[in-house]
């Protein structure tokens, strides 16, 4: 019983003194005029899937929730928006080259459809960010043709 | 007794907290020579003989034939071959490839400077 105590009062201890570790949270911009909705090459339909089911890691418009303020979910949450938005960041689209944007385009086709993107722990805390099979297969879709354009847009800036 | 959930607990919150830390950027050099892009047949050869042993349609290695099939790049549209040759790219870029703990059982496996050099040239390009 006593030691029980102690267990708790160490743990609190402890979570309250890892509130004080520093942990920056990636900053939110609301403004991107390079961003992949602004560049001709998503369709409505896909944009408000991208928008629901990617933005909040892969973009620069991240909403955070209550527990990123929390240590140490704070950590996770700072470390996988970090690397997220390192991996892809829609808000810098334009700005990419275009062997940068067809190997973006390449990943999304390939993670969404064998369904590693999203990422399992994010769409457990968020299932309204779940993809069904459909969904899926029309972002798979938009990203192969995509990747046609992104070319095809390279090759008349060289004519 | 109970003080044996202390340490397990203490390193779940270690953990964490070394994720949380930013990671240095590894520091990787670019080498540029200057040799001719216009060179598939080389490049072919190099593949051939180091990577394609793994990077085929019938590997048993299913990383390596998931990450990248030669077979099927052969087959695949424009479009896809330029984004896996900037992953190519990247890789080579890394040194990662072929792997270190392939290269222990197999030292001869090893890009050699040179090839390495004409693969990043041709990886570059966005022509065949």
């Amino acid at each position: 019983m006593k030691w029980g105590l102690y267990l708790l009062g160490g743990l609190t201890v402890i979570l309250i003194g890892i509130q004080f570790v520093p942990n920056e949270l990636p900053t939110v911009e609301t403004t991107n005029p390079e961003d992949i909705l602004s560049s001709g090459i998503v369709s409505e339909d896909i944009a408000a899937l991208l928008k629901n089911s990617c933005y909040s890691c892969h973009s620069n418009e991240t909403v955070y929730p209550w527990y990123s303020y929390v240590a140490p979910s704070s950590w996770l949450v700072a470390k996988d928006v970090r690397e997220a938005r390192e991996e892809l960041n829609f808000s810098n689209w334009q700005d990419y080259d275009t062997m940068d944007k067809l190997e973006k385009l390449d990943d999304i086709a390939i993670e969404v459809g064998e369904e590693t993107m999203p990422m399992g722990i994010y769409t457990l805390m968020h299932p309204a960010a779940s993809l069904d099979d459909f969904q899926r297969q029309n972002i798979v879709e938009w990203a192969e043709d995509a990747m046609d354009v992104v070319l095809e847009e390279e090759d008349e800036g060289e004519d | 007794m109970k003080k044996i959930f202390f340490l397990p607990a203490l390193a779940i919150i270690g953990f964490l907290f070394f994720q949380g830390i930013t990671k240095p950027e590894p520091k990787t050099e670019f080498i540029s020579h200057e040799i001719a892009p216009d060179m598939p047949p080389q490049v072919k050869a190099i593949v051939e003989q180091k990577c394609y042993g793994c990077h085929n349609a019938e590997s048993k290695n299913e990383k390596g034939k998931k990450k990248l099939d030669w077979d099927a790049f052969e087959a695949s549209k424009r479009a896809k071959q330029i984004a896996a040759k900037g992953k190519i790219l990247e890789v080579l870029e890394n040194g990662d490839m072929p792997p270190a703990k392939f290269l222990e059982n197999k030292p001869e496996g090893k890009l050699t400077e040179e090839e390495v050099a004409t693969l990043m040239a041709w990886s570059k390009s966005k022509k065949n």
